[in-house]
């Protein structure tokens, strides 16, 4: 906050926002059971992470739900100490971005890895996961 | 202070130095990215509060670099005949909130539903990825982006206008705390709060109000996907090479031509990159260039003399705006401490919005 002579506001807002997901609810439900899904425009093939149900490649507005694979290999990474205030009752955390053998890039928390094992190059999995509150998400663990 | 009163300051700068009326302003560009300050609405309190109300007025947003955002957009409004004289003011009020929330707010800027939603991305982290990759492939050590720190210190230090203007030693830089490995804070840019404003004028009209005018020659602009997932390689920013291809072709100039450059330092791994995506050196000799202080005042192109974002502070909207200015002080021999000698004439301002999301090169030059 500013150090110089200030009125403290009376008025607060807090944001929480509705996160749609009608068009890509597939994903998030093959999630809950432990599957990796995305789409692949029927038109032209492009395969996209994230999914979406319009290809970015030809505009085409049909796809297929396609296997994502869950071997990958970490490309980079970061250990987040500072973490946003929404993320304080979180521990560190490490921050991976890793390439399925697909030529897909995922970014993802990596769990069970110490920050100096880390390396790019070591090979990953990826895991469905379920956050406290239930909602799906999904991780890389070491292969 | 208040947005409109921290805008005020530089808008009569430029307006007095310009020596030019408010009233003959047609254009009047405000960047300014927002959401940590109060005002919804920031161009017509600005305006408002300089007596501006009445020009065709718009906020223009590309995260840290919507302050080259604005300049783009008044320079168009003059290139495309709408406006004789315009204006780009770059404003951000970073303080409004406590430092905690500015966090969360920038670690958003990226794409929120994949990679903070469920990731808590942080602004540090999203450069960490970046100086990891390119620790990895080109041998990059914690010990050069240090470097960056110290070098930015050190110009800082001879900047009246620099947020940070004490020296610190390659040791303390590297002692710091770590807020996303291999990220510590003096790695960091601080949260700022500050503007910049200049004027643009027709070239007729240039003729008429000053001996001394300072040109752009071209605004190169590029952009990245949002997720970073999407993005090629990690080791330099893709919108960069492009905007400065483009910048560079425009002006008919090349890296060999810049005398002075402002580089985009919001971390110290987005300096070394920036020498390498501009064509300063090739790629993956970043850390050459800091190491042999090829990019200090007196070496073979002198970057971020002002302190940069590092030193002299990043208020987000502002600094695209404020390199603009740093570059025309250089070009007319006014850079006072920190000014670099001047052989060609031609100056470089380099500005990124996000990780390479937006990326603006600017070349100036002198008559």
């Amino acid at each position: 906050m500013s150090e110089e002579p200030s009125l403290h506001s009376r008025r607060g807002l807090t944001l929480k926002f509705d996160l749609p997901v009608s068009k890509t609810r597939e994903f998030w439900d093959s999630l809950r059971n432990k599957k990796l899904v995305t789409t692949k425009c029927t038109k032209c093939g492009n395969v996209c992470f994230p999914p979406q149900s319009d290809c970015p490649k030809c505009m085409g507005g049909e796809f297929e739900w396609v296997d994502l694979g869950r071997d990958a290999t970490l490309v980079t990474y970061t250990h987040v100490t500072v973490r946003p205030p929404s993320f304080a009752d979180t521990a560190p955390y490490i921050i991976a971005i890793g390439e399925l053998s697909s030529g897909v890039k995922v970014l993802a928390w990596l769990e069970g890895v110490r920050r100096e094992e880390a390396k790019p190059g070591m090979k990953l999995r990826m895991e469905a996961r379920s956050s406290m509150e239930g909602n799906p998400y999904y991780v890389f663990v070491r292969a | 202070m208040s947005i409109g009163e921290l805008a005020f300051e530089s808008i009569k700068q430029a307006v007095d130095d310009a020596r030019v009326e408010r009233k003959d302003i047609g254009n009047v560009v405000i960047g300014n990215m927002g959401g940590w300050s109060q005002e919804s609405l920031p161009a017509v309190i600005v305006d408002e509060y300089a007596g501006l109300s009445g020009a065709e007025t718009m906020r223009v947003e590309a995260a840290c670099a919507s302050g080259s955002a604005a300049l783009k957009s008044a320079y168009s409004s003059i290139l495309g005949g709408e406006a004789d004289l315009a204006m780009a003011v770059g404003v951000e009020k970073m303080t409004e909130v406590d430092t905690s929330t500015a966090v969360e707010l920038i670690g958003r800027a990226g794409s929120y539903f994949w990679e903070f939603e469920n990731f808590g991305m942080t602004f540090p982290a999203y450069y960490a990825l970046h100086a990891v990759a390119h620790m990895n492939r080109f041998g990059t050590t914690e010990e050069d982006l240090a470097r960056v720190a110290v070098k930015a210190h050190r110009y800082g230090a001879m900047n009246p206008l620099a947020q940070f203007q004490k020296e610190i030693t390659l040791e303390r830089a590297l002692g710091s705390q770590v807020v996303a490995w291999p990220l510590k804070l003096y790695d960091a840019c601080p949260l700022t709060d500050g503007s910049a404003a200049v004027v643009l004028a027709s070239e007729d009209l240039a003729a008429k109000l000053t001996d001394t005018p300072v040109w752009i020659r071209g605004i190169g602009s590029s952009s990245d996907s949002a997720n970073l997932s999407r993005r090629k390689s990690y080791v330099g920013l893709e919108a960069t090479v492009r905007a400065a291809k483009s910048a560079y072709s425009k002006a008919k100039l090349g890296p060999e031509d810049i005398d002075v450059a402002t580089a985009h330092d919001c971390f110290t791994i987005a300096e070394l990159m920036a020498y390498e995506d501009l064509g300063f050196c090739k790629k993956g000799e970043g850390a050459r260039m800091i190491r042999e202080g090829q990019t200090e005042l007196g070496g073979r192109i002198p970057v971020n003399l002002d302190g940069g974002l590092k030193a002299k502070g990043h208020p987000i909207g502002a600094t695209g705006v404020s390199m603009v200015v740093e570059i025309t002080k250089q070009l007319r021999g006014e850079a006072g401490r920190h000014q670099a000698p001047i052989r060609k004439g031609v100056g470089l301002a380099h500005n990124v919005g996000g990780t390479g999301h937006y990326a603006y090169v600017t070349i100036l030059a002198r008559d």
